[in-house]
């Protein structure tokens, strides 16, 4: 049985999934159901050091930069639509590979081009992200975030973290305005 | 508060008592006519009870929940008191649908304001510029989570209209003909939601169908159907079961502008006749109840001037009166305008005859206004419209 987190909530997912090894962070939103531009959500992840920041541009895991350079993070492909059950887009970790001077995975969902479809999050419905141990395809744990998010265009869904040995799972749930670029930015990257 | 489409916000910060409060609705759209609803869903976001949609034609759920009110200066609004809601209830959502052509783009400005005692609490504005060819829009929907109740601008719609936004809240709109090619389905036992009518809402409430230049107005059909919610649980959009016990009948008193009076009724076999006096013709008796279309009563509109006024009216012949279940209505058809629909929508079981309509000539234009009487009788009805015809017990064949 997963946990589910509300936000702000965390769970140790060393004790939750002892050995945990292979992760896939799945995320997931409905398919606009009414008429119009499709919502486009994609999601990205930030691998950052103990201040924050990425420690080069090669660890912001994107839909043009799907790996980190010792693979230890893997995007899986950019869904349009938000079409199908289940998770819409994904990303595989393999946390013995993360490495050591990387604390946290800042794991983002942003509205691609919102500003100019008028979208937000507030009009997208059922947001999640969950973490699922791929070993044993069991999930470890999940946010639903329908009701913590309103009219920002990036949000950090939440982040996989190392504390004292172990690794953690935090319910960030945090919105932002200006998209992915402001997120970026924030995290230390280098946007052109 | 001011919502921004796609904000969501706790009623308890938009209205101090967190249960009741008027919605506002107001949209300034001159050239476009607007039907604004509030559609009460369940857990699954579904219409799973067509009495929880309030509107013109239903002005109130059964529990008293949401009722019809419109704060001044708005177009149209509604009295929510949250606690009065089944748990069933899990959603209200508040729309508005285009009735004819056009697409939400050219609206002008609108909102759904929130109205705390007579004081505005909150609003969302939007505009024609939010939007492109939508047809039906979800405004803004108030919905129960965890216990709590929110509220979220949405914003959002459907190119379909309003057949598509009752598709998305699982209810079915029959207004499509089949494809030439396929086979004939049986006819579904729901009644088609009509998209182009003017409803009279209000006994008392007239329209008149001006007659063009050197033009006959054609045949005016007058159609009663109704349902009953007697049968199995309901699945359709206003659809329903028809039951066979109640035998309705469809009539109407004329008078003629020569003096002769009568009436065009199944009882006693004075079906009317078309081609001659009185020119008003009932198409037949549907007395199984089996027949989707109901009953038709047909005037003849190249002799209207020879018409002086018509009675409407639809009687129980069998059957335990019950005009709430048998939500009988008449529509009125004429060549090239628009159809007319009148619901029995008030109700007093103890009358088995219900005057629904009074068509009058005036001046050669057809005038229509809206009666819904309830009397016990033809003669009540006679005596009210001053008809003066001698009346005696009938029987049907």
């Amino acid at each position: 049985m997963a946990i589910s987190l509300n936000k702000g909530g965390n769970v140790n997912l060393s004790k939750e999934a002892p050995n945990l090894e292979n992760v896939l962070v799945g995320l997931g939103w409905d398919a606009r159901a009414t008429d119009g531009q499709a919502f486009d959500l994609d999601a990205s992840l930030f691998m950052v050091k103990e201040d924050g920041k990425v420690p080069s541009d090669a660890y912001f895991i994107f839909y043009n930069q799907k790996t980190s350079p010792e693979g230890s993070v893997e995007h899986t492909g950019d869904n349009l639509t938000g079409a199908g059950e289940g998770d819409d887009e994904s990303v595989h970790v393999t946390l013995s590979k993360v490495p050591p001077e990387i604390q946290r995975l800042v794991i983002v969902v942003t509205i691609h081009d919102a500003d100019a479809r008028k979208q937000n999050f507030g009009q997208v419905a059922n947001a999640f992200v969950r973490v699922v141990n791929r070993d044993n395809n069991l999930e470890v744990v999940r946010f639903d975030l329908s009701e913590d998010y309103s009219t920002e265009t990036a949000m950090i869904f939440g982040e996989i973290y190392r504390h004292a040995g172990d690794w953690k799972f935090k319910a960030v749930g945090q919105g932002y305005a200006g998209g992915l670029r402001a997120l970026a930015l924030q995290h230390g990257v280098n946007v052109g | 508060m001011n919502l921004q489409r796609g904000q969501r916000a706790k009623i308890a910060d938009l209205v101090p008592n967190g249960q009741r409060f008027t919605l506002g609705v107001a949209v300034n759209a001159p050239d476009l006519i607007l039907d604004f609803a509030c559609f009460g869903l369940d857990g699954q976001g579904k219409l799973s009870d067509d009495r929880y949609m309030t509107f013109f034609n239903q002005p109130t759920t059964p529990c008293g929940g949401v009722r019809l009110e419109t704060p001044a200066g708005d177009a149209a609004g509604f009295a929510v008191d949250l606690g009065k809601l089944p748990s069933t209830i899990e959603r209200l959502t508040i729309t508005a649908a285009l009735d004819g052509a056009g697409a939400m783009s050219s609206i002008g400005s609108g909102h759904v304001r929130f109205m705390d005692a007579g004081r505005e609490t909150g609003r969302f504005d939007f505009s024609g510029a939010d939007f492109a060819a939508e047809r039906a829009l979800m405004l803004l929907e108030i919905y129960r989570k965890d216990g709590v109740w929110r509220t979220s601008a949405l914003g959002q719609g459907f190119n379909g209209g309003m057949a598509a936004l009752v598709g998305h809240f699982g209810g079915t709109v029959e207004d499509a003909p089949a494809p030439v090619s396929a086979p004939v389905p049986p006819k579904p036992q729901t009644a088609p939601l009509n998209l182009s009518k003017i409803t009279l809402e209000k006994r008392g409430n007239t329209v008149s169908l001006d007659k063009k230049a050197n033009a006959a107005h054609g045949e005016i059909l007058i159609n009663l159907n109704w349902t009953t919610r007697a049968g199995p649980v309901k699945k359709g959009f206003f659809g329903g079961t028809r039951s066979n016990s109640i035998d309705l009948d469809l009539g109407c008193l004329y008078e003629l502008k020569d003096g002769s009076k009568s009436v065009v009724q199944a009882l006693g076999n004075t079906f009317g006749d078309y081609r001659d006096p009185p020119y008003i013709a009932l198409d037949a008796d549907d007395r199984t109840g089996t027949r989707t279309e109901g009953e038709n009563l047909r005037i003849n509109g190249q002799y209207w001037d020879e018409i002086q006024r018509i009675v409407v009216y639809a009687f129980i012949y069998e059957g335990t009166p019950n005009w709430a279940e048998a939500n009988a209505r008449i529509t009125l058809k004429t060549p090239g305008q628009p159809e007319i629909e009148i619901q029995l929508d008030s109700s007093r079981n103890d009358r088995p005859m219900c005057a629904i309509a009074l068509i009058e000539n005036q001046g050669g234009s057809v005038k229509i206004t809206k009666l819904v009487d309830y009397y016990r009788g033809h003669l009540d009805v006679d005596k009210t419209h001053r008809w003066g015809l001698d009346w005696v017990r009938g029987k049907k064949d």
